[in-house]
């Protein structure tokens, strides 16, 4: 499986951005992202997209192999606005019409799908998984939420090394999975309990190791991320394009057309 | 059942943000409640990991097949940690596999994580009526597994054909709503009977499971 973080010993600028500073910027460029409504914006908002992944260093391969199949998705979900959205016919075969509305709608629910997607892929590709989830705990996670979190993230592999290894063995004893009925769900269905099983017996024993080096105990390690001038600048110009994409669909809006 | 980036205007998302922000607040002062809160976390968390690594098991509906939600399931075993272990599992599937997003992580955590706290609900009633009962669990267990996906379907259904950016009529909007909804019958009826069969096997396995 290719994790998201498998470029993330890359040398670019965004991989030297501090990670709070690059959660807070990516983020806030996200969310500007999805407040843009005026087609006027998307070759702006594509731009700026292709530049970051440009500064980013990561090979483009990657990037298509994240987009597929959510793409797919947006797809099945998107293609029909251009037959049954607006009044506006541009082209009529048959039964069959190209609504001019529809085709605006479906431009921009692509475009906004590229540059959000891409921005989150630069925003958790471009350092260690770990570093960013430390990173939302010091911009303030509750405790209980980072700690699920990394402890998730640390026995998601194991837990489904274990789930890979439990499907072979029901393989090897001639369990196929090509019909549905009572039998195959009962099994299936145990297979879910036994990981159950497994990792609840499992999370007893991490606990007690857990309260042994002093869990629920000691204060959190504070300064665990160190920002320079150079981050603070970073993060003011990602703010400034964020805010001019909110303001620049503001102004059009009012403009109107 | 996850709703991708970019499809949703920003109120929406915000919308689901601060529905999930204040889901996540209620789950955590319940969990705060408890003698020693931290006791659980470890519990909760690999239990987190268990149920996405088990959504990824494919079930056969000739001649396809569908992974299950299981977020019925999930509210029955870990209680008021459904909720945040449903904002991480799709805060993982976001970031690792592009499944939703996050600009929609809020909405999506909301589609799936408040009929997950329901069936706990739901489930919890069992307790009234005899938690030592195979037959009573196994009925809870079906209606917490019918009564997590069901709700998370209308839920999503109603989102994404009243806010995706068409313009289409209101009696088009009303057919298309059902059309989605029920097309998830046979899925609701499927996670229904496996939440029981689970629920059942981890009664008879493993009773302390089921009693957070």
């Amino acid at each position: 499986m290719d994790w998201i973080d498998q470029y993330a010993d890359v040398d670019s600028a965004l991989h030297r951005w501090e990670p709070r500073h690059k959660l807070v910027g990516l983020m806030s460029l996200i969310f500007a992202f999805s407040f843009v409504q005026d087609l006027r914006l998307l070759p702006a908002m594509l731009a700026v997209t292709f530049i970051l992944y440009l500064v980013s260093k990561l090979p483009l391969s990657y990037l298509l192999t994240r987009l597929r199949a959510p793409g797919f998705f947006l797809l099945l979900v998107a293609v029909w606005l251009p037959f049954v959205s607006g009044s506006t016919i541009l082209l009529r075969i048959g039964p069959i019409a190209l609504r001019q509305e529809g085709w605006r709608e479906l431009l921009l629910l692509v475009a906004k799908f590229i540059s959000i997607l891409t921005t989150g892929t630069l925003l958790f590709g471009t350092a260690s998984f770990l570093s960013m989830i430390k990173a939302t705990r010091a911009l303030g996670l509750p405790p209980i939420l980072a700690d699920m979190t990394l402890l998730s993230y640390r026995y998601l592999h194991e837990i489904g090394g274990d789930l890979k290894t439990m499907v072979t063995a029901m393989g090897m004893r001639g369990f196929r999975r090509r019909r549905l009925n009572g039998r195959t769900l009962g099994v299936l269905a145990s297979l879910v309990g036994s990981i159950l099983v497994r990792s609840y017996e499992q999370s007893e024993r991490v606990y007690k190791a857990m309260v042994l080096r002093g869990y629920g105990r000691s204060s959190r390690s504070r300064g665990e991320f160190q920002s320079c001038p150079r981050d603070t600048a970073a993060l003011g110009g990602v703010l400034l394009t964020a805010i001019g994409f909110v303001v620049g669909e503001v102004i059009l809006r009012k403009l109107g057309g | 059942m996850h709703v991708p980036d970019g499809v949703l205007p920003i109120a929406v998302s915000a919308a689901g943000y601060a529905t999930a922000g204040a889901a996540t607040w209620y789950s955590l002062r319940k969990i705060n409640q408890k003698e020693n809160p931290q006791e659980d976390v470890p519990k909760a968390s690999l239990l987190t990991a268990a149920f996405f690594v088990a959504s990824w098991i494919h079930i056969p509906i000739p001649p396809t097949s569908a992974h299950l939600v299981l977020n019925g399931l999930l509210g029955a075993v870990l209680g008021y940690y459904a909720f945040p272990a449903i904002l991480i599992g799709l805060f993982f599937q976001a970031v690792m596999f592009q499944h939703g997003g996050l600009a929609t992580l809020g909405v999506n955590a909301t589609i799936m994580g408040l009929p997950a706290l329901l069936a706990y609900f739901i489930f919890r009633l069992r307790n009234i009526v005899g938690r030592d009962s195979r037959m009573w669990t196994g009925l809870f267990g079906s209606l917490a597994g019918a009564s997590g996906i069901g709700v998370s379907v209308v839920i999503f259904s109603v989102l994404l054909i009243t806010f995706i950016p068409a313009h289409i009529d209101a009696e088009v909007e009303r057919a298309s709503i059902w059309a989605l909804s029920l097309s998830h019958v046979p899925l609701i009826i499927i996670e229904s009977v496996f939440t029981a069969l689970v629920v059942l096997f981890l009664h008879r396995v493993k009773p302390e499971l089921l009693n957070g």
